[in-house]
């Protein structure tokens, strides 16, 4: 057969061990029915290939909002996800890099702490924090964290409702370690009351108005930062009287796109070009 | 042992159904039995639910060339079932793992091993008689005679080299015909006749060793930012605030804890990979909490892991499937399937009838799901 004629054959070897077996020529790379890619490495590292089933359905497009994972609690665990559904509108900014040392038989191993805020200042915002031994990589790797926590921010009025909502809707309190921060409703044109790393990350979720004040350790910018972004969470946890009507359940986007299969062959093929259709 | 090897993906296969050998690795399509079907018990081939037949997922050939055991024909088959009731259900899938048994001290076999194997090699579609010859000449030339055997591998490596690149440039050709869907390829090829048999889209599959992690930052420079800019931009306003020392930190997103950053972090430098072979290595877990294999029914040793499949596969399969046969696997959604092998790849020898030197092991397979 092809593969015992020989040990040594460019990239390929015989079985696993040395390469896979090739029953019919040289396989080539490249893929797809269309034709083939062009470009080597660099073009298979940049396309994103789904691993999750959220991932697949954000790529086919049927997914066309972040609210709709929300609205069901989908853990999100690919970063493109949300590159997807939010892409150019998002920025984010690095707060802090901070040196982390660790004491070794052979000195001071140091590693750089960084932590970097995304959000489109429009009601999202993540937070990451990643430790590593060069600064871009903790850099890099901070900000897909981020992407990976990107959470909804609930805006209210402090009165009047008249014009966009600007501030906390109600009185909110985060805690992470032993710092509590607390955001309270304030009037318009007050701007962000808070010390210099919550306000970044205020600013970043689209608050334009509020009171903060803290308690606790703040000097540890950590935690500062965290239990920040835990009062913000927190703001679509609380119920007020707009959420006491009866919720309408909606069905969650797998099991939307599951029942397709349940339907006899037929049905299913002319439900899927309807799909599309749509 | 500790290097591992990926899958990544190649062509399509012209015709789902076509026939190939059972040292190709591919994806979907039949499986490519070293021996005839009837000779393989009818419960391995059949979903242990819903009793319908079972459908290639991968086809693997693994032999293993350590310096203690020496297993040339092994290969894998991963087998699924796509009835909707099974797609959910772990019992439905099987692996098995067909090796011939490989014994230097029995020269008695030669003859019949020579014959067996061309009854196989008979229906290998474009590479004709040529190989044929070849083969049965390598085949008692190695097991007689070792020294001999060496020059005429390295004749026969060069030859088939020259006839690979051949097959392989007319292959291209044809595949780029193919994609207008307007040429049809004309020249017979041997399928199956047993279109009961439900068969997923079939693509091959190429091996490339992992690369080393230096090449990480390559991967992520993809990623730019503005805030590398950013980061210089501001040191007046830091310089008045003290910070608390900090410490060391996992990574930590909502939803996602550090055992499945790490396993996101392995796809993202390779997002193609449709398998990952590493045989007596460590699998690449997505989740801590997965079950333990059991142990080898035949020879009650412990299963190692071997290999596993990996989400693009599903995702590459599922984009064929769209809009071209009504299968099931819309109702997969597993991250990775874990095969773990017998780490004596144990084989329980028979006297001398033909198909008895080749024999079936039912193997372990773990499912994360997602």
């Amino acid at each position: 057969m092809a593969e015992r004629g020989g040990g040594d054959r460019g990239g390929f070897g015989r079985g696993f061990g040395r390469g896979f077996g090739r029953g019919r020529g040289d396989r080539g790379r490249g893929r797809g029915r269309g034709g083939r890619r062009g470009g080597g490495r660099r073009d298979e590292e940049e396309k994103w290939v789904p691993v999750t089933k959220l991932g697949r359905l954000v790529k086919e497009g049927k997914i066309t909002s972040m609210e709709q994972i929300y609205l069901h609690s989908l853990p999100v665990k690919e970063h493109q996800i949300v590159d997807t559904l939010l892409g150019g509108r998002l920025k984010d900014e690095v707060m802090k890099i901070m040196p982390v040392q660790k004491q070794t038989r052979a000195g001071q191993r140091t590693r750089f702490k960084a932590f970097v805020v995304v959000g489109d200042t429009d009601g999202h915002v993540g937070l990451g924090v990643k430790c590593a031994k060069e600064v871009a990589t903790a850099i890099r790797g901070a900000i897909i964290l981020a992407k990976l926590s990107v959470i909804p921010v609930r805006r209210g009025y402090w009165g009047n409702k008249i014009g966009k909502p600007h501030t906390v809707p109600c009185k909110v309190t985060g805690k992470c370690g032993s710092v509590t921060v607390r955001m309270v409703p304030a009037p318009r044109g007050a701007g962000i009351v808070a010390a210099r790393v919550p306000k970044k990350v205020l600013q970043f979720a689209g608050i334009e108005d509020v009171f903060t004040s803290s308690r606790g350790s703040t000097k540890t910018l950590g935690n500062f930062v965290k239990a920040t972004f835990d009062c913000l969470m927190k703001t679509y946890g609380f119920l007020t009287p707009e959420f006491w009507t009866q919720t309408r359940f909606s069905k969650s986007p797998f099991q939307e796109y599951t029942d397709l299969l349940a339907k006899p062959t037929k049905a299913l093929l002319i439900d899927n070009s309807e799909v599309v259709e749509a | 042992m500790g290097e591992v090897l990926l899958g990544l993906p190649g062509p399509w296969a012209e015709d789902y159904r076509e026939k190939a050998d059972y040292y190709t690795t591919k994806i979907g399509g039949l499986p490519d039995w070293p021996i005839p079907e009837v000779d393989i018990s009818r419960e391995l081939l059949h979903c242990s639910l819903c009793g319908g037949r079972l459908s290639l997922v991968a086809q693997v050939y693994a032999p293993i060339l350590s310096p203690k055991l020496n297993i040339e024909d092994r290969a894998i088959y991963v087998l699924g079932c796509l009835a909707l009731n099974c797609a959910t259900d772990p019992r439905s899938w099987r692996a098995l793992r067909i090796q011939k048994y490989h014994e230097e001290m029995k020269p008695s076999l030669t003859s019949s091993d020579a014959v067996s194997l061309q009854k196989e090699f008979v229906c290998a579609p474009r590479v004709n008689s040529w190989l044929e010859d070849n083969m049965l000449g390598n085949e008692s030339s190695k097991v007689n005679d070792e020294s001999d055997s060496d020059t005429e591998m390295e004749d026969l490596g060069r030859a088939l080299l020259e006839a690979a690149a051949l097959a392989s440039s007319s292959k291209k050709q044809n595949g780029y015909k193919n994609t207008d869907a307007s040429a049809r390829y004309t020249v017979a090829k041997p399928r199956v006749e047993d279109t009961g048999v439900p068969v997923l889209p079939c693509f091959y599959i190429y091996s490339q060793k992992v690369e080393s992690s230096g090449d990480m930052d390559a991967v992520c420079s993809g990623y730019t930012s503005l805030s590398l800019e950013n980061r210089c931009a501001s040191p007046d306003t830091e310089d008045e605030e003290h910070w608390e020392i900090e410490t060391y930190e996992y990574d930590r997103a909502l939803s996602a804890d550090r055992t499945y950053l790490k396993f996101k972090k392995q796809m993202d430098a390779h997002p193609e990979q449709c398998l990952r072979y590493s045989y007596g290595g460590n699998p690449l877990f997505a989740t801590t909490n997965l079950p333990k294999p059991d142990i080898c029914k035949r020879c009650c040793s412990s299963r190692i892991y071997e290999m596993q499949l990996m989400s693009p596969l599903l995702y590459f399969l599922q984009q064929a499937v769209d809009g071209s046969s009504a299968c099931s696997v819309d109702g997969w959604s597993w991250i990775t399937l874990i095969v773990y092998t017998c780490s004596r790849s144990c084989c329980s020898f028979k006297e001398s009838t033909e198909s008895c030197c080749w024999e079936v092991a039912e193997e372990a397979i773990i499912i994360h799901d997602d």
